[in-house]
């Protein structure tokens, strides 16, 4: 935890942010990179949080396609559906079959949707000066990264809470064995006595991340202020 | 946007109001939202919000407490919280309810919230928001009783019956190769206007009285004539699937008064427009001249086998309950006339005149099917003592004959066999006199069940100058009324419901609802009250409030606003009843709230709140 922490203060993502906000060209990155990010100080209940999630068509970020994006803020430990979005990816790949049964997305669909660039350039307008929170970052975050980079030839940091990470971090610490499947996000949300949650679009398991990290910040004691350092990925 | 806010939409749709919001406007609704998360033990409205905003619990439960401190209510999943609406929407409060001041989370709670504006703007569209709103729960109560109202006469049971109620089965046949004079025997033997006819065993037409007059007899066919000639072909069927009101269209449509039921294209049976016309009158009517038809104690025994049926009968076409009441009251009355004429022919005449008094829910004509017996004798001062053996046999007579016709004996033992029931006219009165210058609770308790008399059967006029002298005595005696007033306040209604559970006062839980003693019989002890406090002579509750209106007792509204709960609780009461008599359990009175819409929970609610605020200026009065 400590030398994580000094790793944020040394390449910190405020101090690479800079850095590539003088490199890139005016454009939706430059544009995005022009906001600075809350501090590592700002306690949760004043932290402006982007929930996003993506659909794709694997893991991989170089060979598999990104088919939708579900965001909604959470300001202020408030969700507000009035800023939630949700759009469809047109790409030209064809669909597998497999892909079309777990996010119900069918090429039909799909040829409705929009272009790439105009989604990412939403979501970039939407997470300046906010952190992303995701469950499982992995997949959000190098997507995100490879759209960038193909859209714009870089691909920047971004500060990112992971609700998955923060849960593995309360189960590491009992040192019990557990199974991983308790750290999908409907397990996770059955622990904190949260709706059913059956998921699989982009937006509903955006809202869905976002009211686990309220129930697991409420969680903690109240008097111990929960400030962005100490969940940051 | 329908798609991509599914769970939620799916929630909040289930709600009242917005469940009659049209999916364009509650997609709008829905992206109004905000979510928060609430621990436990804190109050609302959530950290950071200042504004007026309506809540809707998701997940979780919040307590109202009263500036007392005292229970107001308690919500759980998809209901919602108005208090911080009120100001901002102009909120009627209920009458002589005090604002809840505290409201606070009992588990932590997921709560949705809308901005009261979203709510306003809304409601000025939807006019079914606003209703929702800006009605007290009496208001809401009057609306959902017109509109319940209104419904009975446009359903007006037909809608609600299948034809597999009415039909006739099996179909009388005859092959087409017989003659107009064979069929005309065959019907005249079975009593039957119309015949299918057959070719081998498939039905290929139909012939009917009237085909005979006029395709025959006015044709001046010979009555040799086969009938093929001249029945109707093409007939026009019905599936049994229908209800009895598309059959009747048909019927009126084609005007045709025969109509063959059919079941996987199969003739099976035929309908008739005099079954349908008659359904109105399968009725009361019809039950009390066969009673009156039967010859001995066994027979009635069979009749009222058939009792609980009318009951579901009587539901399911939509009846009110002071229709039910009113019918089976009327058929446990003709039980009674009949077994007292049985009675007669048995012992002989009376010796002096005397009338059978039923007391209780028969008296007030809202009994229901195979409900306890309550009654009494009264006898003319005129008898001798000896007398009382004839009216000791025929109350043992009579009172058996209702236990054996399915009215258990009285487990208090109010019955003309009890030697204290069946008494002259002046004992009677002395009784009555006693009640009402001495009114201990305990006889008071024991003894309001002969508050609500009727004469039966006999001389009317000994059991109306009892009355009489007693209603000029109980509307001067304030004394009298206060205690009937104080014992009738035992019985309070609850707060409404929590989850899945009824919620009564000070917070505890209960898994099922008594509809009779929690909200029927509140209501019932009101109406005695009001009625012996104005000297109304009336003992049905509906007559009562409706007499008592307007006077010093109840005003005019409240009176209404008690009706409607009053026939409200009764249509819970006769629908539950008859789910579990077609299951064929015992008519009992306790609901579980699982049985009951969001809705119906809400105007039970609102029931039981314009029975408070009546309890407690009762209260208040004494």
């Amino acid at each position: 935890m400590a030398i994580n922490k000094l790793m944020h203060w040394i390449s910190g993502y405020e101090t690479k942010r800079k850095k590539l906000l003088k490199k890139v060209p005016s454009g939706p990155l430059h544009d995005f990179l022009s906001v600075p990010f809350p501090s590592l100080d700002t306690p949760m209940d004043k932290l402006p949080i982007l929930a996003v999630d993506f659909e794709t068509t694997g893991l991989d970020s170089k060979a598999d396609k990104l088919l939708s994006v579900g965001f909604v803020l959470l300001d202020q430990t408030q969700i507000k559906l009035n800023t939630s979005y949700h759009q469809i990816i047109k790409t030209k790949t064809q669909l597998e079959e497999s892909n079309v049964i777990i996010h119900q997305i069918t090429d039909d669909q799909k040829e409705q949707g929009q272009p790439l660039n105009v989604v990412v350039e939403k979501l970039l307008e939407a997470l300046a000066g906010k952190v992303m929170l995701v469950h499982f970052a992995r997949i959000e975050r190098q997507f995100l990264q490879q759209a960038c980079l193909e859209l714009y030839g870089f691909a920047p940091e971004f500060p990112i809470i992971d609700t998955l990470v923060i849960a593995k971090r309360q189960l590491d610490k009992r040192d019990v064995a557990y199974d991983p499947s308790e750290l999908r996000l409907s397990s996770l949300r059955n622990k904190y006595k949260l709706p059913d949650h059956h998921g699989h679009d982009a937006l509903n398991d955006a809202i869905a991340t976002a009211e686990l990290l309220l129930a697991q910040m409420a969680s903690k004691n109240k008097k111990d202020k929960v400030l962005l350092k100490d969940i940051i990925l | 946007m329908d798609i991509e806010l599914s769970e939620i939409s799916s929630f909040i749709q289930a709600i009242p109001p917005f469940d009659s919001l049209p999916k364009p406007a509650l997609a709008r609704l829905i992206r109004e939202l905000t979510i928060n998360y609430v621990r436990k033990n804190e109050a609302l409205p959530p950290e950071g919000i200042s504004d007026p905003r309506l809540y809707i619990v998701r997940k979780g439960a919040l307590s109202c407490m009263s500036d007392e401190n005292e229970l107001i209510s308690r919500l759980g999943e998809g209901d919602l919280c108005t208090e911080f609406c009120k100001q901002s929407l102009h909120l009627p409060n209920d009458i002589q309810e005090r604002a809840p001041r505290q409201i606070t989370t009992d588990e932590d709670c997921l709560v949705y919230s809308l901005d009261c504006e979203v709510i306003r703007e809304l409601g000025e569209q939807y006019p079914s928001i606003s209703d929702y709103f800006s009605y007290n729960s009496a208001q809401r109560l009057k609306n959902k009783m017109s509109k319940v109202n209104e419904e009975a006469i446009v359903s007006s049971s037909l809608m609600n019956t299948s034809v597999s109620d009415f039909y006739h089965s099996p179909v009388a046949g005859i092959d087409a190769s017989q003659s107009i004079q064979q069929a005309a025997i065959e019907m005249t033997e079975k009593g039957y206007s119309c015949l299918v006819v057959l070719d081998k065993t498939k039905s290929i037409g139909i012939i009917t009285d009237k085909d005979i007059r006029r395709r025959c007899v006015a044709e001046g066919l010979p009555i040799t004539t086969c009938i093929g000639e001249i029945m109707t072909q093409n007939m026009t069927t019905i599936d049994i699937k229908n209800n009895a009101y598309d059959a009747l269209m048909t019927m009126t449509a084609k005007r045709i008064h025969h109509l063959p039921v059919t079941k996987q294209g199969e003739v099976v049976g035929m309908v008739t427009v005099t079954d349908l016309m008659n359904n109105e009158g399968h009725n009361a009517i019809n039950f009390s001249s066969i009673i009156h038809k039967a010859k001995t104690v066994d027979e009635l025994k069979g009749i009222s086998a058939l009792l609980p049926q009318l009951q579901i009968r009587l539901a399911k076409l939509g009846a009110s309950a002071d229709h039910v009441g009113k019918s089976v009251s009327a058929i446990t009355m003709a039980f009674t006339k009949r077994l007292i004429e049985m009675a007669e022919e048995l012992f002989g005449q009376a010796p002096v005149p005397y009338a059978w008094l039923a007391a209780g829910s028969q008296a007030r004509q809202e009994q229901l099917a195979h409900s306890d017996q309550d009654n009494g004798i009264i006898i003319c001062d005129s008898m001798k003592p000896y007398d009382d053996a004839w009216f000791e046999n025929l109350a043992n007579f009579v009172c058996d004959g209702l236990a054996s016709c399915g009215f258990i004996y009285c487990p208090g033992d109010i019955m003309a066999t009890n030697p204290k029931w069946r008494q002259p006219q002046k004992v009677w009165q002395k009784y009555f006199d006693g009640w009402v210058d001495t009114p201990t609770p305990k006889a008071l308790l024991n003894s309001s069940v002969f508050f609500d008399l009727e004469t039966i059967c006999g001389d009317a006029s000994l059991l109306d100058s009892v009355r009489k002298n007693l209603l000029q005595k109980t509307t001067k005696s304030s004394l009298f009324i206060a205690h009937l007033s104080k014992n009738a306040l035992g019985l309070r209604p609850p707060l409404g419901f929590f989850r899945d559970f009824v919620l009564e006062q000070k917070g505890k839980h209960k898994d099922t609802l008594d509809l009779k003693h929690n909200g029927i019989a509140p209501i019932v002890d009101l109406a005695r009250i009001y009625a012996l406090s104005q000297g109304i002579s009336a003992v049905n509750t509906i007559e009562r409030i409706k007499q008592a209106a307007g006077s010093a007792a109840i005003t005019k509204s409240s009176a209404e606003n008690l009706i409607d709960a009053y026939e409200f609780l009764g249509i819970l009461r006769v629908k539950h009843q008859a789910n579990r008599l077609m299951q064929g359990l015992e008519a009992d009175n306790h609901l579980s709230p699982k049985e009951l819409s969001k809705l119906e929970r809400e105007h039970l609610k609102d029931a039981f709140k314009v029975i408070k605020t009546l309890q407690d200026s009762r209260q208040a009065s004494f």
